[in-house]
């Protein structure tokens, strides 16, 4: 459909990739996996007049431990990152989360730094990496930075990344012992949909068995991805129970609509954000009623 | 500008405009047109191929990044005796064939399936092809086809 031509170059090195996107006199932009940037084509959507493909980057493929966190390269695939041993067993909601994106074809050609930089209202890793405390790692002309995944993505499509910048990769600290994961997302249909409405959510308790950490990240829900910390603050300090679970229910659903206002959704979203709360909740926490 | 990756088992040069998608180099460009193009938006999955071994879907992949890799479309699939392979075969026993148009697509990505799990079970070959569309709506044989060729090759049904 698209009649605008550009051109394609491939980088080898980041090095080399930053000074392609930064050279003056075309707009160049980063290309991974193609999977947003082909469907803007195909919508006669081409705002570059170059593709600088990062996507043979070794250092953008990593996933490794550096200490007490875990590193993913922004070029990570999504089936990579759902397969990969280190990511299941330390931040297995941010494996679910990789899993249930698109189809096994999208899934082989989506990157994770793809997913943050597009940075789509219903961006499946988003609250996965923002609950999990992830660090965007990026570079740009003027060196390296980092943020916080949850102040990188500002709001929908868009994004505090400064022009000519690349993610690198991504930090993100291994859990504390004892803590557990979930992520539960809604969509339409169970494979290639896209979300409706997700959560990624961590818990722990102490030795007396009282929640001591517990995190919410709703996806798909406000135009900046962040936890609910009201609904988190009803759990902190309480022996989980059914009421409590269904109380943080009803609070991150206050909060959604406090935070978003009220819209066509919001309807379907209150009991549907509650639910999921209360079921990532109950299996995060052993309650009866969750297989 | 020039692309050389390996199609179907052999090196291929080939020039083109570097802003198409590697569906429209393999249909016009080297007119391999058992690819299908569908929806161009990476939703039908009738495009589907083979790079380096993954099914992806060929209209969201630019064509030069296939420079130096390996592409394998419905033309590059075969049994040893240069006919249809046999889970070619069993699509068209099992009656997985309707109107054809999302065939390819299926064999492709039956065939990464089958290549990284030789004995997926049904939930895994449903998931398989999850980002594949039939709009005859013939699932369950295409999903039965596969099935015919997992107990085949575990030799535990022989051949009509």
């Amino acid at each position: 459909m698209s009649t605008q031509h550009y051109e394609f170059v491939r980088a080898r090195t980041c090095a080399e990739a930053l000074a392609l996107l930064n050279e003056a006199g075309r707009v160049s932009r980063p290309l991974a996996g193609g999977t947003d940037l082909m469907v803007q084509r195909h919508k006669g959507q081409v705002v570059w007049e170059r593709l600088v493909d990062v996507s043979q980057i070794p250092e953008l493929r990593v996933i490794r431990e550096e200490g007490d966190a875990i590193i993913i390269g922004a070029g990570v695939t999504h089936s990579e990152a759902a397969q990969h041993p280190l990511i299941r067993q330390h931040l297995p909601a941010l494996a679910e989360a990789c899993h249930s994106v698109g189809s096994p074809q999208i899934r082989n050609r989506g990157t994770i730094g793809g997913n943050v930089a597009n940075a789509a209202a219903c961006a499946d890793t988003l609250p996965a990496l923002i609950c999990l405390g992830a660090t965007a790692r990026f570079i740009t002309p003027a060196g390296e930075q980092e943020l916080p995944v949850g102040r990188l993505v500002t709001g929908v499509n868009r994004t505090a990344l400064p022009a000519g910048a690349l993610i690198r990769d991504f930090r993100i600290p291994k859990p504390p012992a004892g803590a557990r994961q979930a992520f539960i997302k809604i969509g339409r249909r169970q494979a290639q949909s896209i979300s409706r409405l997700s959560l990624a959510a961590l818990g722990r308790l102490d030795a007396a068995g009282k929640v001591a950490e517990v995190r919410l990240t709703p996806g798909a829900c406000t135009s900046r991805t962040q936890r609910f910390d009201q609904a988190e603050a009803i759990l902190l300090g309480q022996a989980p129970s059914e009421e409590l679970v269904r109380q943080a229910g009803q609070a991150a659903a206050a909060q959604m609509v406090a935070i978003a206002g009220r819209r066509w959704s919001t309807a379907y979203k209150e009991p549907a954000l509650a639910a999921i709360v209360e079921r990532a909740l109950r299996r995060i926490f052993d309650l009866p009623g969750e297989k | 500008m020039r692309i050389q990756f390996t199609l179907n088992g052999r090196p291929t040069t080939v020039d083109a405009p570097a802003d198409i998608p590697l569906l429209h180099l393999l249909r016009d460009y080297l007119e391999l047109t058992g690819t299908k193009c569908g929806c161009e938006i990476g939703e039908c999955g009738a495009c589907s191929v083979l790079l380096d071994g993954e099914v992806v879907n060929s209209c969201l992949v630019p064509a030069p990044q296939v420079e130096g890799r390996d592409v394998v479309t419905i033309e590059g699939i075969r049994g040893p005796d240069g006919g249809p392979s046999d889970l070619q075969e069993a699509f068209i026993e099992a009656g997985a064939v309707q109107c054809g148009f999302c065939t390819p697509g299926m064999i492709l990505a039956a065939t990464a399936l089958l290549a990284k799990h030789p004995q997926p079970s049904r939930p895994q070959i449903i998931e398989a092809l999850s980002g594949n569309l039939c709009r005859c709506t013939g699932y369950q044989q295409i999903v039965d086809a596969i099935e015919l060729t997992v107990r085949r090759r575990a030799g535990k049904e022989v051949q009509a």
